[in-house]
């Protein structure tokens, strides 16, 4: 890791980004001052649903398109800094790539363009797993092996910081295992990871920190560990249903959920639960973990910003 | 910078476009000369004509540089410049090599090997022109007493690099007309447009002229149109085209190149400065 920054200077920030595209009553705000950092040795995910402004912030991060507001920062200097946008490795749309050459050539050309002759070029097509079909021409590539080609582009130049647009798209199990190992390695190297994703559970085994955004706009950045405990619930199965959850209420944060009720609880306050049901009457079917996944947790929190 | 220029090359010299606009040149002249060498091998001898002046022999060797400067060589030369510069929209490579390096050297380069390797190409299909013409008079008799390889040289010499401003010109504009239409066609239809719409300007000079004599004489001296074939006029005969109706308008070869070199840069910039600005999606 270059020490060329005063340590703790983050790898990448964000402060105030915006994007407005088009102008005047058409203008689309599809990034509204989100400011938040990546550092040192951590995976971070940028998670958010469909249109909720992941490749526009990614794009901006990468001096692609000009922010409307706000300011990126890489290593703590401004993106038009070339030093510091050629320790950046990226992957954006799946991985982009001159269809007429092959794998290998195209990879040729980003080192040339990056000011290198290649000497990384075949230990990252072994990395990705894709020597064997280097020479094949990228129009003949699965979606997935575009994909594999884009992260041994992201590392050709081996970068201290890796941002990637929706790495784990068109991959199969095996392809996310292995591209799970292979971020969690480059924070164990020390570098700086910032991936965006649609998928909660893709992204909850990678990353050591979580960024949710909506419309633009940042909800909630904390660690997945946090988000998990915050996400901690009971399933309650109990007749009648109205009756119990007016038993909780003013107690615990309660939600009807399809055969029951979701209770905002940790596991110790199981017995207190119980007790309160059985006081208020009613017949108590069951008591167990609920298991609410941060995917469940991420839908209802960008499905409340819909209101 | 010359690592973006090789990465450039790199990308095009095997691709389709460079074979049909660019190696196209030393290709097509190869076949056509040996072509007419082999049918002089083996066609009767009719009797041998006058022998041709010296001058113009020199002359004719030069050929191969009209054809960048006539319109189908335009053509051919804003197709290959849409490619080079409109096809990372459409190959959607533009993410690829924006962030590994200055925006304004990634267009650079991309002049450099536009200009490049048509260069190389028209190079070597004039040695090759040359070679024929020199192999069909020996097929024929002798070469015309006077031809001197330092005549040779000097004629082509003046040839080349009397066609290299057109040449820069129709790349700059192409240029230009891909970084603003983002498209391999819009350009390549632009660019047509254009040299279509030069080579009215005569006629459409001279139905105006009746109307706004001033105006049109300034619009003639301003655009590039007269500029070309002033230029072309002095790389072949060394002296001015009148032009206008009534009015004779007749620049120095200097004029000229200065008119057509501000056109140039005109357009350079512009292209620079829309690209800087750019956002790609
Ligand atoms: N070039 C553009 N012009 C106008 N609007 C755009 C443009 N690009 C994106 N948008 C809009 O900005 C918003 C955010 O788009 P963005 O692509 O950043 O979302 P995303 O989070 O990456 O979504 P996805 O998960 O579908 O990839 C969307 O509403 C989209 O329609
Ligand atoms: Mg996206």
């Amino acid at each position: 890791m270059p020490t060329s920054e005063p340590s703790g200077t983050p790898a990448l920030e964000l402060r105030a980004l915006g994007k407005t595209y088009g102008r005047g009553a058409r203008g689309k705000r599809a990034v509204d001052d989100v400011s938040l950092s990546v550092r040192h040795g951590e995976v971070y995910g940028f998670l958010g649903p469909n249109g909720a402004g992941k490749s526009t912030t990614i794009r901006m991060a990468l001096g692609l398109i000009r922010p409307s507001d706000g300011e990126v920062r890489l290593f703590g200097q401004p993106v038009s800094d070339k030093h510091a946008l050629r320790r950046v490795g990226s992957l954006v749309d799946g991985g982009t790539f001159y269809p007429f050459l092959s794998g290998r050539d195209n990879l040729r050309v980003l080192a040339r363009t990056q000011g290198h002759d290649g000497a990384r070029i075949e230990a990252v097509l072994e990395r990705v797993d894709l020597a064997r079909d280097a020479r094949r021409k990228v129009k003949g590539y699965s979606t997935g092996m575009k994909q594999r080609l884009g992260v041994a582009a992201a590392l050709l130049d081996d970068p201290d910081l890796v941002i990637l647009d929706e790495p784990a798209n068109g991959l199969d199990a095996a392809g996310i295992q292995d591209m799970r190992n292979l971020l969690r390695g480059l924070a164990a190297d020390g570098k700086a990871v910032f991936l965006s994703s649609h998928l909660l559970h893709e992204v909850e085994q990678i990353c050591d920190r979580v960024a949710i955004v909506h419309k633009g706009k940042l909800l909630r950045e904390a660690t997945v560990r946090d988000l998990l405990d915050h996400g901690q619930a009971l399933r309650v199965e109990a007749e009648p249903l109205d009756a119990a959850e007016t038993a909780l209420q003013g107690k615990w944060p309660v939600q009807r959920v399809q055969d029951g009720l979701s209770v905002q609880a940790p596991r110790a306050d199981a017995p207190a639960i119980v007790r309160q049901l059985v006081e208020a009457g009613t017949d108590v079917f069951r008591v167990g973990p609920d298991d609410q996944s941060l995917e469940e947790i991420f839908l209802t929190m960008t499905r409340d910003t819909d209101a | 910078m010359l690592d973006a220029v090789r990465a450039e090359a790199l990308k095009l010299r095997r691709h389709r476009a460079t074979w049909l606009m660019v190696w196209i040149y030393p290709i097509a002249f190869t076949l056509i000369i040996g072509g007419v060498l082999l049918y002089g091998l083996f066609a009767a001898h009719g009797p041998a004509g006058p022998p041709q002046p010296a001058a113009e022999w020199i002359q004719d060797s030069t050929m191969l540089w009209k054809v960048p400067t006539s319109a189908p060589g335009r053509f051919l030369i804003a197709g290959f410049a849409a490619v080079v510069f409109a096809g990372e929209y459409g190959w959607n490579t533009w993410k690829l090599i924006i962030p590994a390096r200055t925006r304004w050297q990634l267009i650079a380069a991309k002049w450099a090997v536009t200009l490049g390797f048509l260069v190389i190409a028209l190079v070597a299909a004039d040695l090759i022109t040359l070679l024929g013409g020199w192999l069909g008079s020996l097929q024929d008799g002798q070469l015309p007493a006077g031809v001197t390889l330092a005549a040779v040289a000097e004629a082509h010499w003046k040839a080349g690099t009397h066609a290299l401003l057109p040449i820069i010109y129709t790349i700059a504009f192409a240029g230009l007309f891909a970084i603003l239409t983002q498209s391999i066609l819009a350009t390549v239809i632009l660019s047509i447009a254009m040299v279509v719409i030069e080579g009215m300007l005569p006629l459409i000079a001279i139905f105006f002229h009746g109307y706004a004599p001033a105006l049109t004489s300034w619009l003639v001296k301003v655009l590039p149109l007269y500029h070309m074939a002033n230029l072309n006029a002095w790389a072949k005969g060394g002296a001015a085209i009148p032009f206008g109706p009534n009015e004779i308008l007749s620049l120095s070869w200097t004029t000229s190149f200065w008119a057509l070199t501000a056109w140039i840069v005109a357009a350079g910039l512009g292209t620079q400065l829309r690209f800087l600005r750019q956002d790609l999606n």
